[in-house]
């Protein structure tokens, strides 16, 4: 197993008595592509954060490539996101003002799982699949078009060859023909890397050719916050 | 990496980072003006003393006598007879004496009549003597001996001819048209008064302010630096003398015995402790214009500090987005105070840069108003350890922003 959930609850510390979370038993096999949808509001970012270990689980096992997130250290889950995760959000997956291999390379910094004298071949290889041409990867994100922007975010959360994916709504703010591309990328990027893949989103037009597709409301019995 | 983020962060807040360095530019320009002008001035004051042991005057505060017969500011009260000078030079634990008579301009620079003494035995900084850029000391009565920035100033050259003015305003309305000068030497810049002084001979400073010998006739006798010159022209009165001692170690012994000599009432003043006297009242202006440099840096510092917190407040994307890619808190806290610590360095440099421009505009003017030798090189041990105390001080600043980012990374 990939991931791993036992009773796991979650609450935000400002509404402690509101549980967002409360998941009995969860789990993704390896190299799985999993799509969970739910309405927004519906805890699928939280869950996201909680499996990267950016919030912590008030209560269960959470279990992560074998190991225990719920009993590592903060520092320790720092680490371990930065080796093992890959995180693709809606939107502001870059620093603006970095151009693509600076955005890329600083993902990088915080894993170190390449050689440095590797890196940047890889970052411009991993440009080059994604369709970045060369007058693009030196320009100041913030210039480049949303879809460019969502496509140099899959170079940037595959960088450090993660065994899970994590992706949240990544096509909220493309039009049609650029999320396909969004789409059809990542799934040839996934199946070649043999990434898991955690893809969560409201739009259920977009389950295809996963593996398997979970709505939040059959895995989460918490009571609904809306 | 890291540095580059930082700075490419601030690039991407260009306005309000701008406006933030001005200020702590300003604030470190202040600092370091303070500081390299009062040791600058300290130095030069000490290096023109440096080979004096005592200064004789009329009797009168040790500060005036000072400022007056070395650093020509402020004017003498009173002359004393050429016969004491006579009497204090025979004192056998003197080694030299150089008489001064002062009170007469050029075109704005001071004139000294002396003697040639003056080339022999002041010195300066560290035993220097004053060396001659071209030329020679005077030897008749008309020769002129002019400080370097004179020359350069004036754009004399050996063999001009000037005329010496009786009072001390650029715009003499007693010129003494009739007594032509000749620049017979210039001396090299020794960073002291002399630069900007005239030197002429006392018969030349007596044949100035003597109506009744016209000049003219007395040159058509034959002058030489003899003995012929020195009776004609003994001088009745001179300013002030300084003295060197055979030994340091009798100074106070002739000091006491100038300051009761009996014939005419005179002070005589060790230049150190003069100085001393007025470094301690200087102080209170000093640490004044310390203080405020220094509230001017807390209130730049206050600046950067806000700019940063409303930074941080925009930039909660941003902040979140390094911690997905796994940058710990302790990272992001380093990451603020690497952004201020650009925005210090950057105003430090740019601040000293600014103060060292200024000073290389305003060191002619500084030398030749106040006789101040101000240095535009202001690398020094203490600049260094004032861009030091800056950067600390950013750092100390920074602090509340980036342990506002800390605390919002941390994990719950
Ligand atoms: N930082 C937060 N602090 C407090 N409550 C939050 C926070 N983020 C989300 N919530 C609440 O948690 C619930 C789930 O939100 P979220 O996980 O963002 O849902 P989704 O991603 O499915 O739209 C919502 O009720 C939301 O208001
Ligand atoms: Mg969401």
């Amino acid at each position: 197993m990939t991931i791993e959930l036992k009773d796991v609850v979650f609450s935000y510390p400002e509404t402690p008595d509101k549980s967002v979370l409360n998941i009995q038993s969860w789990a993704v096999s390896s190299h799985q592509r999993v799509f969970v949808h739910g309405p927004s509001g519906g805890g699928k970012s939280t869950l996201l954060n909680v499996l990267s270990g950016i919030i912590r689980p008030v209560a269960g096992e959470l279990t992560m490539l074998s190991q225990r997130l719920d009993q590592m250290t903060n520092r320790q889950l720092d680490r371990f996101r930065a080796n093992h995760i890959g995180y693709i959000f809606q939107q502001f997956n870059l620093i603006p003002y970095l151009n693509a291999v600076d955005n890329i390379r600083l993902a990088n910094q915080f894993s170190k799982t390449i050689p440095q004298a590797e890196l940047h071949a890889n970052i411009i290889d991993l440009l080059t699949t994604f369709g970045l041409d060369e007058t693009d990867r030196d320009r100041p994100t913030e210039k480049l078009s949303i879809g460019q922007q969502q496509r140099i975010a899959i170079a940037r959360a595959l960088i450090n060859k993660p065994e899970i994916l994590i992706a949240d709504e990544p096509t909220s703010s493309l039009d049609k023909t650029n999320r396909d591309v969004f789409m059809s990328e990542l799934h040839a990027m996934v199946s070649e890397t043999k990434t898991t893949l955690l893809f969560v989103s409201h739009d259920l037009s977009l389950s295809d050719s996963f593996d398997r597709v979970d709505s939040l409301a059959d895995i989460n019995t918490a009571e609904r916050a809306y | 990496m890291f540095a580059k983020l930082a700075l490419k962060s601030l690039l991407n807040r260009k306005g309000s980072v701008f406006l933030t360095v001005i200020a702590m530019s300003v604030s470190v320009f202040a600092l370091l003006a303070v500081d390299h002008i009062r040791s600058q001035t300290k130095d030069s004051f000490h290096s023109t003393v440096s080979g004096i042991d005592l200064i004789v005057g009329a009797r009168t505060g040790s500060l005036n006598l000072l400022l007056y017969s070395v650093f020509r500011i402020g004017n003498p009260t009173n002359n004393i007879d050429w016969s004491t000078y006579k009497s204090v030079a025979a004192n056998p634990k003197v080694a030299w004496a150089i008489p001064m008579s002062l009170g007469d301009s050029h075109r704005g620079y001071r004139v000294v009549g002396t003697t040639q003494d003056y080339f022999e035995h002041f010195s300066f900084g560290k035993k220097q003597t004053l060396d001659f850029d071209t030329g020679r000391p005077f030897a008749e009565v008309f020769d002129v001996v002019l400080g370097s920035e004179v020359a350069k100033k004036l754009n004399y050259t050996l063999g001009t001819n000037i005329v010496l003015a009786h009072g001390l305003g650029k715009t003499s309305f007693s010129l003494h048209d009739d007594n032509p000068f000749t620049v017979v030497g210039i001396l090299k810049p020794s960073g002291t008064p002399v630069d900007q002084s005239l030197q002429v001979s006392l018969h030349g400073m007596e044949a100035i302010h003597n109506p009744r010998q016209p000049a003219t006739k007395l040159m058509e006798q034959p002058l030489s630096a003899g003995q012929s010159t020195q009776v004609l022209f003994e001088p009745e009165k001179i300013t002030a003398f300084m003295l060197g001692l055979n030994s340091r170690l009798a100074t106070f012994n002739v000091q006491r015995e100038i300051n009761t000599y009996s014939r005419e009432p005179l002070s005589a003043i060790l230049p150190g402790v003069a100085l001393s006297e007025l470094w301690q009242m200087m102080s209170v202006l000093e640490n004044t214009l310390r203080l405020i440099s220094g509230l001017i840096l807390v209130a730049a510092l206050l600046g950067l500090t806000a700019m940063m917190l409303a930074s941080v407040r925009e930039r909660q994307r941003e902040i979140y987005l390094l911690r997905v890619i796994g940058a710990p808190p302790i990272f992001l806290f380093l990451l603020i105070e690497l952004e201020a610590i650009w925005v210090s360095g950057i105003s430090i440099l740019i601040g000293a840069a600014g103060l060292s421009l200024s000073l290389m505009i305003a060191q002619d003017f500084l030398a030749a108003n106040y006789g101040l030798h101000i240095d535009a090189n202001i690398f020094s041990q203490g600049t260094l350890h004032y861009a030091l105390l800056v950067m600390g001080a950013t750092a100390f600043a920074a602090a509340i922003p980036a342990l506002a980012v800390y605390r919002s990374a941390k994990i719950s």
